[in-house]
This record gives structure tokens, sequence and C-alpha cells, in this order.
């Protein structure tokens, strides 16, 4: 690497880098995405974390209507939340908060998504940890061995 | 650096992938099964950056005589 030498007055030499930066150029790519539920093993995964019943798949009564899918019932809630797998869509009637606070579903969805990312990395055999921060994210770090670069 | 994907999933399921360390877009498709996997992709950042390895300043003591 090509240096510049300096030399202050009490006598020592510095040697500095031309460039600005040190190392390879790389690349950071962020996407945001919305989640899907389309795993039944990642909704077993995040029921079984939350202490919730586990899923019971079949046609479940909301209110007045009904839907298909994984029934997974929220601590506090009337009716079931409902998981069409095909879809990826969440069913549920809580009547705007009245028949069960949207935090439980919230937490639910946010437990599925790290189950089916820790999923999906371990099928590539990528290792995985877990932290809980304090804004009440979870933050995921996959460390990738010989994936493309 | 080693090459890392950060997944940080909010409190309502919304999800951030980023991956770091990547050369070149590499991280691209390293990171594409799971984007897939989790659910739609509703937006996408590239930014060029370095790797931040600390610059060692040597030093040197001319000899006084």
């Amino acid at each position: 690497m090509a240096v510049s030498a300096s030399q202050s007055p009490d006598g020592r030499v510095y040697l500095w880098p031309l460039l600005p930066h040190q190392g390879d150029l790389a690349i950071s790519h962020i996407v945001q995405i919305k989640s899907e539920v389309r795993d039944a093993a990642a909704v077993n995964a995040a029921c079984k974390r939350l202490g919730l019943a586990p899923p019971v798949n079949g046609q479940h009564k909301l209110f007045t209507s009904s839907a298909a899918g994984l029934g997974i019932k929220l601590p506090g809630w009337t009716y079931p939340v409902v998981c069409d797998l095909s879809t990826g869509q969440v069913a549920f009637d809580n009547y705007v908060g009245r028949w069960g606070e949207q935090s439980k579903l919230d937490a639910l969805l946010q437990m599925y998504a790290v189950e089916k990312a820790k999923i999906e990395a371990r099928k590539k055999g990528y290792t995985v940890s877990e932290q809980f921060l304090a804004s009440g994210e979870i933050k995921l770090t996959i460390h990738v061995s010989g994936g493309a670069a | 650096m080693s090459k890392t994907i950060e997944v940080i999933v909010a409190p309502d399921g919304k999800v951030t992938v980023q991956t770091k360390g990547f050369a070149g877009t590499g991280c691209k498709a390293a990171s594409e099964a799971l984007e897939k996997a989790l659910g739609l992709k509703q937006s996408e950042q590239l930014t060029a950056e370095f790797f931040s390895q600390p610059i060692t300043h040597q030093q040197a003591t001319e000899g006084r005589a």
C-alpha cells in the first residue's frame, strides 16, 4: 500500500496511507420486507416460543364469517387468528381491539418472522445468533460461510 | 471482514434484511432466498461502503546522536 510520510517537530515520523480507506469495496444491501405467513413449521415454532397452544388446521369461525387455515388462539382474544399458508395472509376479527389486543397478534407475527428466518438460514448451513433489542426489535445475525462474494 | 446477513424484526413483524461484508453485488445473491421466504419486498437500497479496518499509524523515531 502506498503511504506518505510526515515528520513532527520532535523528530517522530508518521506514515499515512494515501487513500482515505483501507480494504475492499463492499456493497451494503438493505431490503424492507412485509411478512407473509406461509410456513407451518415456523408458525408452530412461534406458538411454542410464545407459550400458545399449537395451531389447529381447519375451518375457523370469526364472529359472523369464517376462515380456513391454521387457527391460533391468542391470549385474551375472543376469536382465533387464521393463517392461510397459500396466500400468506392472516384473517382475524378483533373488533378494532375490543375482542383482542393488536399487540398479541403483532408479537405472533414478529416471532413467526424470526423463526422463519432461522429455518431458512439453517437450511443453507449458516449459523444464527439472536438478540432482543431494547426497542422491542429482535435482531438475528446470520454468519455466512462460503457464500457468494 | 466476515460475511453476515442481519435480520431485524420489528415488534409488528416488519422485517429489514441487511447484508454486510460482501464484496461487489454478491450480497444480493446471498440474501435473495431468505428475502423471498420471508414475504414481499417493499424497498431495496444498495450502498457502497468500505470495509472499516483500523489503520495502524506506524511510528518511527529517528535516532538521535
